[in-house]
């Protein structure tokens, strides 16, 4: 019987945390309100230096069927902290969080129905941006729904999803172990382990209700900060999987994530960047040809309607479709002008560090 | 000029400016990277730098007399 099998699974929730005082209790709370009943959660102090340890530590409890542990090690970063909890785990499904953000009450119970498939290994869920107050953080909320859980939804058709998110994924553990689980050569280990998973023939799939809302960059260089890293960690994957571009006979569903990836990553922010270009040099060179607004005003209304059928389907604030507009004129082009220069130090090889985003404690 | 004509000299000058302003505001973001590294030197910056070497750490600090 369905409903037997899939409660009789274990889900292990991984926390890994480093100096997240600020919203670890938040965090917390939204994984002890789960409605599904068979839970533990492992909190791993990745080494912090604040509160983070104490606070979880005085939720610590066992009931038999649902638990939480707080373990401790030293800072090794976030995909050893992902394995050191791994190996500690009880569950089938490992559920990997990040602690700055907070998960819907049904969201595990939906996510864990997809794996009665086997050939299922990852099932990302739905990240939605909780700070909305200011327009940079409106602005990544329409990006967070447009960009990412639209994209997931059609990969989902394919059940080729390319990336499980931070913030929401769950993963069948056998599966992890016969991949490696995480490796710790890249700074995007979701990424690398979701190409892992798909090299082995297995199946990711995407639950669009299964919500987790998380804490966006409030400021302008953080988000900087933010994309540089997501940049630098996919190219990073490419590069470590790259024998699969051109293995198209034996490995055709990794070859056409990989080239998507970076169509996405890469052929995506040099294209747009070199289309303003080519705009500002026509407009320089032939005057101001109102053929420049017309080709604008056709773009900004492509965005608009985009973003109103993506709120109409995920029944957010329609508001946010306005800011479409402002989205087109500058947010992209400032994200892409430093996709580009990650790009480029990626390719030059320029050593970079993790760079831990402050967080401002709004979950 | 007419109002398309100042429309597209508008969208234009955005463009123009939005362009520097990102170039800007990476440089700006590689800048505050590089001073924070300069002002603090963080446990996973010595472990990365050190690879598996045992690490010892010793205060720095004068513990009062």
């Amino acid at each position: 019987m369905k409903t037997k099998r899939i409660y009789d699974s274990k889900v292990t929730i991984l926390v890994p945390c480093y100096n997240e005082e600020e919203v670890i209790l938040s965090s917390l709370k939204s994984l002890l309100a789960q409605t599904y009943p068979y839970i533990e959660i492992l909190v791993i102090d990745d080494g912090s230096s604040d509160r983070t340890y104490q606070i979880a530590k005085a939720l610590e409890f066992d009931d038999g069927y649902h638990s939480l542990k707080v373990l401790s090690k030293p800072n090794g970063g976030k995909s050893r902290a992902l394995n050191y909890g791994i190996d500690h785990s009880y569950g089938e499904l490992i559920c990997a969080v990040d602690a700055d953000s907070k998960l819907k009450e049904n969201a595990i119970e939906l996510l864990v129905e997809h794996f009665d498939d086997p050939q299922i290994a990852a099932v990302a869920g739905s990240v939605y941006v909780i700070n909305q107050t200011s327009i940079l953080t409106r602005l990544q909320a329409l990006e967070y729904i447009e960009g990412l859980n639209m994209v997931r939804n059609g990969q989902a058709f394919l059940k080729l999803v390319n990336i499980i998110p931070g913030p929401i994924g769950m993963f069948r553990k056998s599966a992890m172990q016969e991949v490696g689980q995480y490796d710790h050569d890249t700074y995007a280990e979701d990424c690398d382990l979701t190409l892992k998973l798909i090299n082995k023939n297995y199946k990711i799939d995407f639950e669009p209700d299964a919500l987790s809302y998380t804490e966006a960059p409030e400021n302008l260089l953080d988000l900087l900060k933010q994309r540089y890293r997501w940049t630098r960690g996919i190219l990073q994957s490419i590069r470590k999987h790259r024998k699969y571009l051109w293995n198209w006979r034996a490995k055709a569903s990794m070859s056409f994530v990989m080239w998507y990836m970076l169509f996405e990553s890469v052929f995506w922010p040099f294209m747009q960047l070199w289309g303003e270009l080519f705009m500002i040099y026509l407009g320089l060179n032939l005057g101001m040809s109102q053929l420049l607004l017309f080709w604008w005003i056709l773009f900004t209304i492509l965005d608009i309607a985009g973003a109103f059928y993506c709120l109409l389907i995920t029944k957010e604030d329609l508001n946010l479709a306005w800011y479409a507009i402002i989205y087109r004129l500058f947010f992209i082009s400032i994200i892409n002008i430093a996709k580009v220069f990650a790009t480029v130090e990626e390719w030059f090889n320029i050593k970079m560090s993790w760079g831990k985003l402050e967080r401002k404690g709004r979950i | 000029m007419n109002v398309l004509s100042f429309m597209s000299f508008l969208v234009l000058g955005i463009t123009i400016l939005t362009m520097i302003f990102g170039v800007i505001a990476y440089f700006l973001y590689k800048a505050r990277e590089r001073k924070q590294k300069r002002d603090e030197v963080t446990y996973e910056d010595v472990l990365d730098s050190e690879g598996e070497a045992y690490l010892f750490f010793e205060s720095s600090k004068k513990k009062p007399v």
